[in-house]
């Protein structure tokens, strides 16, 4: 059972937030385990980005708590924030930094003392690094996409967060990207927390799936039922969630 | 009778715009930007009018308004070249839009004569209201402060007309044209830094106050006969005067403005909110710094000391009031989006 606790890289309980007066998330519970791919689905404006947001400290939820690694995200938010990586949305990079000073920037701002060996072999596995020295206003969305997904991996954080992280990369790098998180998850070094609508990354990588509906986690689906989902003939996966969503 | 949906415009203003999309779009967003903030325009507002009160109220500036009014060559010297430096900036801003607005594709033009002319006349009304309070409040005699409006209302025609001409008919240059980038450290792989987002502020300051739009300034020096007369180096000093000051404000107004983005961007790391304000602002500052040695050197050539004297009190309370409102950016932005643990609750 303690090694259970420990495991969990991140709690979220009764969290509530919204922006204003329109409230968006009115009391999600999730817990992700080390090791754990989980896919946060839902339709649009269902709250994901809104979640994501709350987990990484950029938005301050109105009622509830989330713990990373055991840290609580608004007591102790400096050692919570020391186990995270969030790959922010493309057009939030620094247009006006080149790829290399982003690096530069984003690792000394999470207080390391080198960059990542393994992030800089991904650089390259991208075919990223010949753009290292190029402004990121100049950057297609791929390319500015992996440049998110590399600072995100910086400094080997317990708990990867991805918003829609495969959009507008090229089938080749996906399956890089794709296979690089799994190896990690594999390797007991990271959770990943991704939210997308990409129903093949669900299916074939991740570990678990949640539907954010309403501003409530209303169905989640373990590694069984998604294997399961996975060997069903026809829509699996597509067909389970329209179900969620009709039941809900 | 028509009646306007709610929301929307009124109908007959809808009907006028229908076929000029790009005015009504940015007529909207002025208009959803006020109604988001209702309070705090208000408040900027009345801000605004106790600051400018209180500016009138100071001893110089009766002697000063009374010599602008006095001398009308100056008066629309300095006008002309603001207004046709912010003519040039919107012109490429407009030309920007028209490739990537999300209206690019529409087959209608994009009012651009319409939208320079209505930027002019929003950035004239403030000026207006500032003569029209130093009116009300004695700081200008009646016919001075008449000359005064006349005088800049003419510059602000003037520089917008030649303004709109001189910024060019082709594409305009991506952002990042404007910014440099040092040579990559050897090591760099192994040595994260901070530094490089001091780049970030200056690089934006850069694209504020493009290259472009020093033409105008230039047009306005070449138009008398430079340093020879003395209306030539009157001319020359405005223009000189014209160029500092815009750089300097838009390399405050650059630094205030990405402040937001830079903070938003480092929120998920552990940086702490004063190590991120001191690398943001560091470069900045330092440049401004130099802009105003600069000055400081020519006004020493003067031989002068209480120009000198006058030169570097303005010049130090200038670069404390500036590193102060983008300190106070930068910190206003870390609280907003919880960055060195500075969230909003």
């Amino acid at each position: 059972m303690a090694q259970a606790m420990t495991s969990v890289v991140l709690q979220v309980h009764g969290l509530h937030a919204g922006y204003d007066k329109r409230v968006v998330l009115s009391g999600v519970d999730l817990d992700i385990a080390r090791g754990e791919w989980l896919a946060l689905l839902g339709p649009n404006a269902s709250g994901k980005t809104t979640l994501l947001h709350c987990v990484a400290g950029m938005l301050v939820p109105s009622a509830g708590s989330i713990c990373i690694c055991g840290h609580s995200l608004r007591r102790e938010a400096m050692s919570a924030k020391r186990h995270l990586g969030f790959g922010c949305a493309p057009e939030r990079l620094p247009s006006l930094l080149t790829g290399r000073q982003c690096l530069e920037v984003y690792a000394a701002a999470k207080g390391l003392a080198a960059i990542d060996a393994g992030v800089l072999a991904l650089a390259e596995e991208f075919a990223f690094t010949d753009m290292l020295d190029g402004f990121v206003d100049a950057y297609s969305l791929g390319t500015k996409q992996k440049l998110a997904v590399l600072l995100a991996l910086l400094g080997e954080p317990a708990l990867v967060v991805l918003d829609e992280a495969f959009n507008g990369l090229d089938p080749a790098s996906a399956l890089v990207l794709k296979k690089h998180l799994r190896a990690r998850a594999d390797a007991g070094r990271c959770a990943v927390l991704l939210a997308t609508h990409a129903l093949d990354v669900v299916e074939r990588y991740s570990s678990r799936a949640a539907l954010l509906l309403g501003g409530r986690i209303a169905r989640q689906w373990s590694a069984d039922e998604l294997a399961a989902l996975r060997a069903m003939p026809g829509e699996g996966l597509e067909a389970a969630l329209a179900a969620a969503a009709a039941g809900s | 009778m028509e009646v306007s949906q709610p929301g929307s415009l009124p109908a007959n203003m809808a009907r006028r715009l229908a076929r000029r999309p790009h005015l009504a779009a940015q007529l909207l967003r002025w208009r959803n930007a006020y109604r988001l903030g209702r309070l705090r325009w208000i408040v900027a507002a009345a801000l605004s009018v106790t600051g400018a009160l209180a500016l009138l109220a100071t001893p110089p500036a009766a002697p000063v308004l009374e010599w602008l009014a006095a001398s009308p060559l100056v008066t629309l010297a300095i006008s002309a070249c603001f207004f046709g430096m912010s003519a040039v900036q919107r012109q490429e801003r407009i030309r920007s839009d028209a490739a990537t607005s999300w209206l690019a594709a529409l087959p209608v033009p994009g009012s651009s004569i319409l939208r320079l002319v209505l930027g002019a006349v929003l950035r004239l009304l403030p000026v207006t209201i500032f003569v029209g309070l130093a009116w009300v409040i004695g700081a200008a005699a009646p016919p001075a402060a008449l000359r005064l409006e006349l005088v800049t209302a003419a510059g602000a025609v003037l520089g917008t007309a030649v303004g709109i001409p001189l910024s060019g008919g082709g594409a305009r240059a991506a952002g990042w044209h404007y910014a440099t980038v040092r040579r990559a450290r050897p090591r760099w792989a192994t040595a994260p830094s901070l530094a490089p987002l001091s780049y970030w502020p200056v690089a934006q300051g850069r694209i504020f106050s493009r290259p472009s739009a020093s033409r105008v300034v230039l047009l306005a020096m070449l138009a008398v006969p430079a340093g020879r007369t003395d209306p030539g180096q009157v001319a020359l000093a405005v223009a000189a005067g014209c160029i500092t000051v815009f750089t300097l404000v838009a390399l405050s107004t650059a630094a205030a403005r990405a402040a937001g983005d830079a903070a938003r961007w480092l929120a998920p790391t552990t940086i702490r909110m004063r190590a991120f304000i001191g690398a943001y602002l560091w470069r900045a500052a330092v440049k401004q710094a130099a802009v105003l040695a600069v000055v400081l050197l020519l006004a020493c050539a003067v031989d002068d000391p209480r120009a000198l004297r006058v030169g570097s009190a303005i010049a130090a309370a200038y670069l404390a009031i500036s590193c102060a409102l983008v300190a106070t950016a930068c910190a206003r932005a870390c609280r907003r989006v919880g960055l060195g643990a500075a969230g909003r609750s």
